[in-house]
């Protein structure tokens, strides 16, 4: 089962409430035989935008981050599922992936544009091209006018 | 007499005495040879440091819940995501950033169109003024 990042957020309401849509978040992974990792709560604080949502213009939220293993084919049923949710004002799935080490190539990307690798490459595509701006026409083509206009 | 003395020193001794001195020379040459004095294999002293992007030098990969970071990627008066020439981001990193403040924005931690004035006191990691190559804005 892949990990998944699950980012909800939820309407403006009073404790009791809020831990009761979140037990209700949490059981429909259950439900679809999934399994929670780590539930983060970031806080209420204000949306950069607002958003409305199930009829009402929202401008805070509760952020909460959910990580969460899933089956894949759950997902689009969670995601469902949450989005006819009334206490859920956006919710987002994100893969996680781990991320590969890699070496910074910022040295070879700021060199003469005449050493970097992906120009060289250009060129020598270009030289298998026809030149359009050198290209000439050639009349001994077998036709007795020509063919484009002059 | 005489003959025969000659005889022997030219082919039966001559050969021994090649030996000798060959074997002479060998010894004098190991009593020179001394590698103490040998120009020593040694780096480049000279070779310059490698040019990193400053994610890759700290080692941080960018992440959408990290919007603080992210936030210094983008322009505090319209915010958009800065480009490579200003950044200074090596290919990879640039798309790492690019993508994550794209999910940060979706999630709705972090605006489309300004920069949270909260990070605006942030340190500067480039100056968006003096880009590192030129552009056509």
């Amino acid at each position: 089962m892949p990990t998944y990042e699950l980012a909800l957020m939820l309407r403006t309401m009073p404790k009791p409430e809020l831990k009761s849509t979140l037990k209700r978040v949490a059981t429909a992974v259950f439900d679809r035989g999934g399994i929670i990792r780590n539930i983060e709560n970031l806080g209420f604080r204000a949306m950069p935008y607002k958003t409305s949502a199930h009829g009402l213009v929202h401008r805070e939220a509760n952020y909460f981050l959910f990580k969460i293993d899933s089956p894949t084919q759950a997902v689009v049923d969670l995601k469902e599922e949450y989005s006819r949710d009334v206490d859920i004002v956006r919710q987002r799935v994100f893969k996680v992936t781990d991320s590969d080490q890699h070496s910074c190539t910022l040295e070879a990307e700021l060199l003469p544009p005449a050493y970097r690798k992906e120009v060289q490459k250009m060129i020598e595509i270009g030289k298998t091209q026809v030149n359009r701006f050198t290209y000439k026409f050639k009349y001994n083509s077998g036709l007795d006018y020509y063919p484009f206009q002059k | 007499m005489s003959i025969f003395k000659t005889f022997l020193t030219r082919h039966i001794l001559a050969p021994s005495y090649r030996c000798l001195s060959s074997s002479i020379r060998l010894a004098s040459t190991a009593a020179v040879t001394d590698t103490s004095d040998e120009p020593v294999e040694i780096e480049n002293p000279f070779q310059k440091e490698k040019k990193q992007c400053i994610l890759c030098k700290l080692n941080i990969t960018p992440d959408y819940k990290n919007y603080r970071l992210l936030s210094q990627f983008q322009s505090p008066y319209t915010g958009r995501i800065y480009g490579r020439h200003i950044t200074g981001l090596c290919n990879t990193k640039q798309a790492e950033v690019e993508r994550e403040i794209r999910k940060a924005q979706n999630c709705a931690f972090m605006p489309y169109y300004y920069k949270d004035k909260s990070f605006f006191k942030d340190p500067k990691l480039f100056d968006p003024e003096n880009p590192i190559r030129s552009h056509r804005f």
